[in-house]
């Protein structure tokens, strides 16, 4: 298990490393730099940007200082939001995408694995048919289209809720549910469908033979086995969303990294994109890591070589 | 998972059809009866709330080039003058008065004594040099640091450059093809900076050895001149800047300039703290080490999302400030800035907001609704380096199968561009344009009606020309064709947004219509057409987007002077240059409106660029907040701006904002205006 651990934390720094290069390349490519404006910048005003940025050096050399910086764990200074160093952008944003983020997930998790178990239980019943059409209908209404709905329900046709922007807890109903909404529907129906297939298998029905009641089959047996899908679905899931939401931040006014991200991107903010494209696949690396560790965890059917 | 951003890029461009889709839900829920756009109740803080567009680039003001860190800058920083609330023509602030040299190419300030920094600190005139040649320094990388390179030796500096000393002396401009200044009269006592600075223009060079031996080599007088000589780098007191005494500040220009002080209040010419920057570095803009000199300080800011400024005790006009408090809110997605200002919870937004689809049912708010002309144009761009566009009956055929009035009724929230120019802003130089306009109609002896032919949409006469340059329009039943036109890579080039598009697609249609030509559209995202058009790789049209530096046509006609200029066509007329540099020398303000008029006839008779529309400003406020004008730039003086309780002094019907006065606002402008004795222009 240990080898097993270290072996994958090995692959997360050359992996990251390969994503920045690659992510480095791209910008390079894209035409465009982060100082072009509606106004061409006279060329004395230009060379004294590009001597400053070091971009008047060759390539490799820019590359070089690049990665070795990158390898310090040091992204440099933001190239737009001047005297803010990138990896303080992305301490100070991550919060706000963060607390979205796994309210979000929780609220998916409760809302999902209730609804995903009770119809899996009452299969073909009414609740089921029900619970699966809401999550169906869930995972087809995209959340740019929930947010802009529950803003005119919720803060216009009744002044209840704030429509934006980032403050107090009733603040955070709207963006909470509007991104929550999508992964409760997925969840719901990976949990039906993992705890139909436990629940038809050999062990349960042993289970059930030797005369255990039914709570203890379906926690203790079943559960864990059906949910093994869901903590799959997990790991890239939370990573996605701790590293930020970019249509609900842009919609609800969050200053979380989603938005930042796309804007960095925009303007061609290189140092910033870098940053936070590497915090990014570090956190989807370590997340299925975590995933693949808790694996052993939840279903004794899983162990590691 | 996406990791590159590609795909969010995609989510992005679905966004722009969620503020369609979710503004027509908004739009349901309103029946059309309330008087005003949602929730109105005046805020008992006394604090506006603004949304001033995406998160500001930087609070020090010398660095970024937008508008909605402008608008924060006039906040937080004073200068010399101030743009005045509804007009944009500079009024005192920190100078509070000054004069000017018979040849308007040098300006003696005199400034208030008792102006602070938020610190406490006396402002002086050394502050003022300590901040121009701050901006100007090349390390500081100011993006805007070309509105100063009218103050004498300031581009030479910025640009790295040496002059030639020779012996005791320097190498002066005017013996190697350089303009001659002449001499200058003192404004003020005479220094010995002040004999260096008046005296003839010193021959500059590339501060770059390689470029300079290139520079030399190519003029053989200048060779044989620099033999010997010494190579000095231009440095910060060189500049045309003086402080004579604590409170008397003389700039000196390299030539003359009328609209320099329209050019001041602009934010590259604002006050910046010495002692923080020298001590603080790059980090001297944090809030716990900021220093400000403007009406207001920062309070709190939560970066992306707001920040807070409070009233500042120390600012020289305190008692006049109306508000308590000022919050400037960083909100980008234009949907959720409506809903914010339907939910009440913001007073005020910036320019350009308001979304298309909405403004039909926006309009209807008449005491909240602000559309009114820009100082800012929309122009098609021709490549005129590449045929078949290199001649100019194509150009004119082109530009007069445009229905600029269609255009601008088909966008809602535009006013028709005919020049390059935008008319309604300057309401002297529309008179002057008239004039000049009947003068050359005399000249030639053409009749008012064949004038008006050539000048305005005319669909008839397009053809007529477009036949001329050998294309031939054919009739086709109710349709026209021209399959002579050759069409190959010609495209109507823009960057990718809503108004661009909905321009480009009204324009594809008038000219297939019209001349029977189907230009196909290109759109690219905007890093990457800036330099696309810049380097003239785009073939036919591109959209070029221009917004005035400051409060003159100068601002506009520049676009197209100099070999390396922002008009993006490739035009170059060494002949107009000159009509302008003419212009600028007149110093009666009629005569040298006049001058200009001529020179944009000039220009237009060869029509490097197709004009389209004025910009207006689509902006909302809530009917309490008072003081707060659509200016020509929506660049707000915040200390005219304050919160009515009463709701029968709200303002009503704003279309006649700008014309009716409010004596709260009229007193404080007479009061600031009063310590300039001659007129501010």
């Amino acid at each position: 298990m240990l080898t097993f651990i270290i072996r994958r934390l090995l692959i997360v720094i050359p992996m990251a490393l390969l994503v920045v290069t690659v992510t480095w390349v791209l910008i390079r490519i894209a035409p465009g730099n982060f100082y072009s404006g509606e106004k061409k910048i006279p060329a004395a005003i230009e060379a004294n940007i590009r001597k400053k940025y070091g971009l008047d050096q060759p390539w490799y050399k820019q590359y070089g200082m690049m990665m070795s910086n990158v390898i310090r764990g040091d992204f440099g200074d933001s190239l737009k939001y001047q005297g803010q160093s990138v990896n303080e952008i992305i301490i100070r944003h991550l919060p706000y995408s963060a607390t979205i983020g796994v309210l979000a997930y929780l609220l998916a998790l409760l809302v999902g694995l209730a609804a995903g178990t009770i119809a899996a239980l009452k299969q073909n019943s009414l609740f089921d048919y029900g619970s699966m059409s809401i999550a169906m209908l869930g995972l087809s209404v995209p959340n740019f289209v929930l947010g802009p709905i529950l803003i005119l329900i919720f803060a216009f046709w009744v002044y209840v809720l704030p429509p934006a922007r980032w403050g107090g807890i009733s603040a955070l109903v709207l963006p909470v549910i509007t991104l929550g909404a999508i992964y409760a529907a997925y969840i719901a129906r990976l949990t039906r469908a993992g705890m139909l297939e436990v629940l038809r298998s050999d062990y349960i029905r042993t289970a059930r033979a030797k005369g255990l009641d039914e709570r203890t089959v379906l926690f203790r047996h079943a559960f864990r086995g059906g949910i093994v899908p869901v903590v799959s679905f997990t790991g890239p899931a939370l990573a996605g969303l701790l590293a930020g939401t970019v249509v609900v931040e842009r919609v609800f006014a969050i200053p979380g990294l989603g938005n930042i991200f796309i804007q960095a991107v925009q303007n061609r903010d290189e140092p910033l994109i870098l940053g936070i494209v590497a915090f990014i696949s570090i956190m989807i690396l370590v997340f299925n890591l975590l995933v693949d560790i808790s694996y052993g965890f939840i279903d004794p059917r899983i162990r590691f070589e | 998972m996406n990791i590159l951003g590609v795909s969010k890029i995609r989510t992005l461009s679905i966004l722009v059809s969620v503020a369609v889709a979710s503004s027509f839900l908004a739009g349901c829920s309103n029946t059309g009866s309330n008087r005003y756009f949602g929730k109105t109740f005046a805020p008992k803080d006394n604090v506006l709330r603004y949304v001033t567009g995406p998160e500001p680039e930087s609070l020090d003001p010398q660095l970024p080039d937008g508008q909605p860190e402008a608008r924060i800058y006039m906040a937080l920083y004073d200068g010399l003058v101030e743009y005045g609330p509804k007009d944009m023509q500079p009024i005192p602030a920190i100078a509070k008065s000054w004069e000017i040299s018979p040849k308007v190419d040098e300006f003696l300030f005199h400034l208030r004594d008792g102006a602070k920094w938020s610190d406490g600190a006396p402002i002086t005139a050394r502050d003022f040099v300590y901040s121009l040649r701050r901006g100007l320094r090349p390390e500081t990388i100011s993006r805007t640091s070309y509105l100063g390179y009218i103050i004498k030796y300031a581009e030479e500096f910025n640009g790295g450059k040496v002059f030639v000393k020779k012996g005791e002396s320097f190498l002066l401009a005017k013996d190697f093809g350089g303009s001659d200044n002449g001499s200058r009269t003192p404004l003020g006592p005479e220094t010995t900076f002040h004999t260096f600075i008046a005296s003839d223009d010193r021959l500059a060079l590339d501060g770059d050895e390689k470029k300079r031996a290139a520079e030399i080599s190519s003029d053989a007088k200048l060779k044989a001149a620099v033999e010997g000589a010494e190579f000095v780098p231009v440095m910060a007191d060189d500049i045309g800047v003086e402080a004579v005494d604590d409170f008397t500040l003389r700039i000196t220009l390299r030539q003359s300039a009328p609209y320099f002080l329209s050019m001041l209040p602009h934010q590259f010419f604002r006050l910046v703290p010495e002692k923080a920057i020298e001590k603080y570095k790059k980090e001297w803009t944090r809030p716990e080490h900021i220093v400000t000199c403007g009406a207001f300080r920062i309070k709190s800011y939560r970066p992306y999302d707001a920040l807070v400024l409070e009233k500042d005790p120390n600012y020289w006009d305190a008692a006049n400030v109306h508000l308590d408090g000022l919050e400037f809110l960083a909100v980008e997605e234009l949907t959720t800035i409506m809903n914010l200002y339907k939910a009440g919870d913001i007073d005020a937004f910036q320019n350009h907001v308001v979304p298309s689809p909405w403004v039909d049912e926006i309009r209807q708010y008449k005491d909240e609704y602000l559309n009114f002309p820009e100082n800012s144009t929309a122009y098609y761009a021709m490549n005129i380096t590449k045929p078949p566009f290199n001649d100019v009956r194509v150009r004119k055929a082109f530009n007069l199968s445009v229905d600029n009035d269609g255009l601008t009724a088909f966008r809602k929230v535009t006013k028709p561009l005919y020049s390059l120019a935008p008319s309604f802003i300057i309401p002297e130089y529309d008179v002057a344009r008239a004039k000049v306009s009947e003068d050359i109609r005399k000249e030639r002896g053409v009749s008012s009606e064949e004038w008006l032919k050539n000048s305005r949409y005319d669909p008839e006469q397009a053809r007529k020309v477009l036949n001329e340059a050998g294309f031939p329009v054919l009739k086709d039943g109710d349709s026209y064709s021209c399959p002579s036109f050759p069409l190959e890579n010609i495209l109507i080039t823009f960057n990718s947004n809503e108004s661009n598009r909905a321009t480009a697609e009204f324009v594809q249609a008038q000219w297939k219509q019209n001349l029977g030509i189907t230009i196909p559209l290109k759109t690219m995202e905007f890093k990457t057409y800036s330099p696309y058009f810049r380097s003239l790789q785009y073939e036919g049209f591109a959209v070029l987007l221009w917004s005035g530096d400051f409060m003159d046509p100068y601002t506009f006609l520049t676009l197209e002077a100099g070999k390396e200029n922002q008009g993006g066509s490739g035009y170059y007329d060494p002949k107009y240059d000159k009509m302008l540099d003419d212009a600028n020398y007149e110093l009666d303000s009629t005569k040298r409106y006049e001058l200009l008029a001529r020179a944009e006839a000039y220009l237009m008779d060869q029509l490097p660029a197709i004009p389209l529309t004025i910009g207006a400003t689509n902006w909302m406020k809530k009917p309490y907040v008072k003081g707060l004008y659509p200016s020509p730039g929506t660049l707000l003086p915040w200390k005219f701006v304050y919160i009515e309780q009463d709701p029968e002094k709200w303002d009503k019907d704003v279309e006649n904002i700008l014309v009716n006065t409010d004596p709260v606002v009229e007193r404080q402008l007479q009061d600031l205006k009063s310590t300039q004795p001659v007129a501010t222009k």
